[in-house]
């Protein structure tokens, strides 16, 4: 595609939405992968959630390249959905004194209604969480453990250092929860902005949808949830 | 019966509108919803007001022109039913019943509940329809069209054009209206050659009347009186991939 | 004046051609110089101003609703016939054109009526290649049906909404000569009368129906395809705005109007439930395949249908007809429910309606075959009376459906003011006395894409174009007399609303010149109608201004018109001393009781001149001439 009809397309209303498809499928990837590898603290090697941290630390420029393409399906996501709620609020200047869902086949439900809000919020954590963990103590700070000789950042302390005060243990996890509901509607919502027209499989992908949204988001607050309670003895 | 209407009440587009109480005591339950409304009307011009004006004409559902929001739902309550086949056996003695326009800028009121739709014309003008000059059609048999693709096509060429998917949707879109005329046409060879100028031609002009993006809510399809499935939207998503990554417009 | 078909002369089958091979055309180049006016936007006006502007004519589409996509004929349902003949059972443009001359009951002019059938083909390969999506077979090629009673199975249907179907078609055609700007399409515009300069029509007025103001719009012909005026009788199945305003004004400026009496009525509508009613609902005469007509034998027997035991029961078409039984064409049908429940034998709160009764073919051949068949209508006719017909018979009375009457035209479908033509229902040329079931579609379509690009084009061939500027007197004196009539409407300012009227007058008219006529009740009706006319002058009230959407406004300009209208259908009627079609004079009857035409005295076109009041209209006769197909008198016995 060349420039001005690549342009053409992103601004067009399927293009924005294809877009919003595409990164947030790409963010539930990663999501996914991320938390596969939070679960490595659960693994009976008591190292392998270090080692899978430092496995990733030294990927090195790989690992820049991803973070750099990570940190353009989070904007371009964000962007897209911002210009899709303040054209929506142009579309309908005044809203209704009343107004009802008509029900089934209706797929509206609140987290529908309040993708901006849920997506907004998962944002600002974001933020938090890449300053509380990614930048947060390391090495230098003595936060190291060596394994096979190597010393390495001791990730594991750090998180069981964090989930240990309330505010982490059930901050995250009510996060979490707003990500389900923000994934709810979100993974269904891009198989539709990504053409998927068969009505018989429009249930399955809706269904389907809602469990990946689930089982991410227990899978995220199993941790802080299980570190809390157990006082970091994991 | 007693019906309650909280009825929205605007003089003309650059009025900022209210909302109006009235009490009808002689509503029956073999009534329409519409014939609800002109008893009202009857009334307020005994009593010496102006009517409501709202659009309506064949009152049994296929023009379009009908099309209110009932208390907080476009058309009623009831689902494949346009305002005008609503009856009032579905609602209770002194219910009350709040009736607004549809809303969106794209849709701008006229008067009370009246809007221009003018805009889905010029999305239709845009490309939904078959280059075909009159008379040089072939015989209608020399192309044959399966069955099954006839069928989906008629699915999405019964929309009605009333606007219930604009107003009901959040987001104030047009992506069921648009794409079921996109759809309709490209299961059938004969809107084949266009396809690809059709889909980006419509899509566009859509854009530019101000409709939101379609968030996948789905109320549209909910709301439309021939039930029109959100599979229209998907249908028109991949005819416009397809024709900005495949075709040459 | 002598009325003038101007049918070509030559052998039936050639008239077309002939007409074709020598009517004037109009140079290319010469097209975009004329400006052709589109009143209304139905199948015949959608039709006729896509194919108009395909040709390279400026044209300006002026519709009441607010797209063209809402005029009435999208509500036909039941299909469109062709004499393709796919099904190989016999079918010819000759069978088509003979059936349509006999449904009509004598009364149409053969020469319009075979090139109908003969262009019929062509409206479905046109339909086709726009993408109407017609029922196929698995085969994929288009499937038939039998309809109305027609022995060979020549219509065309797209479910139950071939009117739609067909309307978007033109519609589409013509948004995209709107898009490209040879058409300019004004919606929410009522015309209000006829400009007529030197004797030819060259302008409308209008009236714009979001700003109220008067507007003058000028051209080199006007098209008139404004449908039919069922809604002089308040109820009837035509949409709410249907209405005859625009033929009727033409009619004041010398078109004649023909044939007004001539109306249908269906028999298998949902009877009407109270005062409030505002319109009727048809439902497809199909149902009168399997369901059973009756009424109790005891008009005071009040217990509910299913309870009544056979003994008591009048299946009153199967007695009188044994050998077509429930199947009779529609007006007998209707005249037969009107005869039972004048008897006092209706059922219903109303005792205005006949049962309509599956039990019989559910026990015979299951509720899911009758679903698979009906489903759709019995669901319909469940949302609309709360009543499931699966266990309590359906009740339906008949109900007016489409007029046959309306201007008159010639050969060219050019009315009797010169470049006035009229299309589709607003003309009264094809269909008689009677139409036959899915003709209508097939007439509108067949005058807008194929008839009027020739016809309009001969007489534009014979002017010079652009002659008028919308500047001359006759334009400003038309546009003040339409500001002062509205004014007029406004300033009554008496106690009764415009809807009161209306169902007075409906009352009247469907009591009068509805299923049965009789001298008597004409004259009555007139008198009615007159001083309702009269108490309407005076006493109406309508709120609001002229300068604004005032949709009572409008109808009271449309009531107006019907009453006039109304009392030229009642002396129509009453002038035609027989039986023919959808008009049954009860003096003029069998001894069976069936219609008695009377061909020798009655077989012309009754064509009326305004002259100021209804009473003064003059009388012009356009004599039927058989030369190709002898009439008979049908038999349903």
């Amino acid at each position: 595609m060349e420039g001005s009809k690549l342009k053409h397309f992103a601004t067009s209303p399927i293009g924005r939405k294809v877009f919003t498809g595409v990164t947030g499928l790409g963010l539930t990837l990663f999501a996914l992968a991320h938390m596969a590898g939070n679960l490595l603290y659960f693994s009976s090697d008591p190292n392998a959630y270090n080692k899978y941290g430092h496995k990733l630390a030294e990927l090195g420029i790989l690992l820049y390249i991803i973070e750099i393409g990570l940190v353009a399906f989070f904007v371009y996501h964000i962007f897209l959905g911002i210009s899709i709620y303040l054209g929506k609020r142009k579309a309908r200047p005044q809203n209704y004194e009343k107004y009802a869902s008509a029900g089934k086949p209706s797929r509206q439900t609140l987290a529908s209604r309040s993708m901006i809000i849920t997506g907004l919020i998962l944002f600002a954590f974001l933020i938090l969480h890449i300053l509380s963990f990614k930048y947060g103590p390391s090495v230098s700070d003595g936060y190291v453990v060596t394994v096979d000789g190597e010393e390495i950042r001791d990730l594991k302390r750090l998180m069981d250092e964090k989930f240990s005060t309330p505010l982490y243990a059930f901050g995250y996890p009510a996060v979490m929860i707003l990500l389900a509901v923000h994934l709810r509607h979100g993974i269904w919502s891009a198989f539709q902005s990504l053409g998927a027209t068969n009505p018989r499989l429009s249930p399955i992908i809706y269904t389907a949808g809602g469990i990946v949204a689930i089982l991410l988001a227990i899978g995220f607050l199993v941790l802080p949830l299980s570190i809390y309670f157990s006082g970091g003895a994991a | 019966m007693t019906i309650n209407v909280r009825v929205w009440r605007q003089d003309g587009p650059e009025d900022r509108g209210r909302f109006e109480n009235h009490v009808v005591t002689d509503a029956n339950p073999h009534m329409s919803f519409l014939e609800l409304l002109d008893v009202m009307n009857e009334q307020l011009i005994g009593e010496g007001k102006e009517p409501i004006e709202f659009d309506h004409d064949c009152r049994e559902g296929i023009c379009g022109s009908c099309g209110v929001v009932i208390n907080g739902t476009a058309h009623g309550p009831k689902q494949r039913t346009a305002s005008c086949q609503l009856h009032m056996r579905d609602y209770s003695d002194g219910d009350t019943i709040v009736v607004e326009p549809w809303r969106a800028s794209a849709l701008p009121v006229i008067k009370d509940l009246v809007v221009d739709r003018t805009a889905f014309d010029r999305i239709m003008g845009a490309g939904g329809y078959v280059s075909v000059a009159t008379g040089g059609a072939p015989d209608a048999n020399a192309l044959p069209v399966p069955k099954e693709d006839v069928d989906a096509a008629f699915d999405y060429a019964t929309c009605i054009g009333c606007g219930a998917c604009v107003a009901a949707c959040p987001n104030s879109s047009a992506s069921l209206f648009t794409g079921a005329k996109i759809a309709h046409l490209s299961l059938l060879p004969q809107g084949e050659a266009e396809r690809t100028r059709r889909v980006v031609a419509m899509v566009d002009q859509m854009a530019e009347e101000g409709f939101g993006d379609c968030s996948n809510h789905a109320e549209c399809e909910a709301v439309c009186p021939k039930g029109i499935s959100i599979s229209a939207i998907a249908r028109m998503r991949r005819e416009y991939v397809k024709a900005m990554v495949v075709g040459d417009s | 004046m002598i009325l003038d078909s101007k049918t070509p002369d030559g052998p039936l089958e050639d008239k077309w051609d002939i007409y074709k091979n020598s009517v004037k055309l109009v140079n290319p180049a010469n097209k975009r110089k004329f400006t052709v006016l589109v009143v209304g936007s139905g199948l015949a006006g959608g039709s006729a101003a896509a194919t108009l502007a395909e040709l390279g004519y400026n044209v300006k589409c002026f519709c009441i609703q607010d797209s063209p996509r809402r005029a009435h004929s999208i509500a036909a349902q039941g299909g469109i016939n062709a004499a393709k003949n796919y099904p190989n059972d016999g079918d010819t443009v000759w069978r088509l054109f003979y059936d349509t001359i006999k449904g009509g009951d004598y009364r149409s002019r053969e020469s319009n009526v075979y090139r109908l059938a003969q262009v019929s083909n062509n409206i479905i390969d046109q339909a086709v290649a726009q993408g109407v999506p017609f029922a196929r077979e698995y085969g994929g090629l288009l499937t038939n049906r039998s309809f109305g009673g027609a022995q060979v199975s020549r219509t065309f249907y797209a479910r139950g909404q071939t009117g739609q179907q067909l309307l978007l078609g033109a519609y589409q055609a013509m948004s995209r000569q709107i898009d490209a700007g040879k058409i300019e399409m004004l919606t929410r515009q009522e015309m209000l009368d006829l400009v007529v300069v030197n004797g030819h029509a060259k302008g409308i007025i209008t009236r714009n129906l979001v700003t109220g103001e008067i507007e003058r719009h000028h051209g080199d012909a006007v098209l008139l395809c404004t449908g039919g005026y069922g809604n002089v009788y308040y109820l009837s199945t035509n949409a709410k705005n249907s209405n005859v305003t625009a033929a009727w004004r033409c009619h004041k400026r010398g078109a004649y109007f023909a044939n007004p009496c001539y109306t249908q009525i269906h028999p298998t509508c949902i009877p009407v439930s109270g005062d409030y009613q505002s319109k009727l609902t048809l439902m497809s005469e199909s149902l009168r395949n399997d369901g059973r007509v009756w009424v109790p034998t005891d008009n005071t027997d009040a217990r509910s249908p299913e309870t009544i035991p056979e003994d008591a029961r009048d299946y009153y078409l199967e007695r009188r007809y044994p050998s077509f039984g429930n199947l009779v064409p529609r007006d007998v049908a209707s005249r037969a429910a009107k005869a039972v429940c004048d008897q006092g034998r209706g059922v219903g709160e109303t005792h205005r309606a006949v049962y309509l009764d599956f039990a019989d073919a559910i026990k015979r051949l299951g509720r899911d075959a009758i679903s698979e068949r009906y489903g759709n209508l019995f669901e319909m006719y469940e949302r609309i009376t709360g009543e499931n017909p699966y266990k309590v018979p359906m009740r339906i009375y008949p109900a007016v459906h489409y007029t046959m009457g309306g201007l008159w035209v010639d050969y060219e479908l050019q009315s009797t003011v010169p470049g006035l033509f009229v299309l589709g229902e607003a003309n009264f040329s094809d269909h008689g006395a009677n139409r036959l079931g899915a003709s209508a579609l097939m007439q509108g379509l067949a005058d807008g894409y194929f008839v009027i690009p020739y016809t309009l084009g001969g007489y534009l061939a014979g002017i010079d174009a652009g002659s008028v500027s919308g500047e001359e007197e006759e334009f400003a004196a038309a546009a003040s007399s339409a500001h002062a009539k509205t004014q007029e409407l406004l300033n009554i300012n008496g106690s009764r609303t415009v809807t009161e009227f209306h169902r007075e007058l409906g009352k009247i008219v469907w009591d009068g010149i509805g299923m049965a006529r009789n001298a008597d009740g004409l004259k009555s009706a007139i008198g009615s109608i007159q001083n309702l006319k009269q108490e309407f002058w005076q006493d109406l009230r309508v709120p609001g201004t002229a300068e604004t959407m005032n949709k009572n406004l409008e109808f009271a300009g449309r009531v107006a018109d019907f009453f006039e209208l109304g009392e030229l259908m009642a002396r129509d009627a009453l002038d035609r001393e027989e039986s023919c079609g959808g008009h049954f004079r009860e003096e003029y009857q069998t001894k069976e009781g069936e219609a008695l035409r009377k061909d020798d005295e009655y077989g012309y076109v009754a064509a009326w001149e305004y002259k100021g009041d209804p009473a003064d209209a003059v009388l012009h006769k356009e004599q039927i001439e058989f030369e190709n197909v002898q009439p008979s008198t049908r038999s349903y016995k």
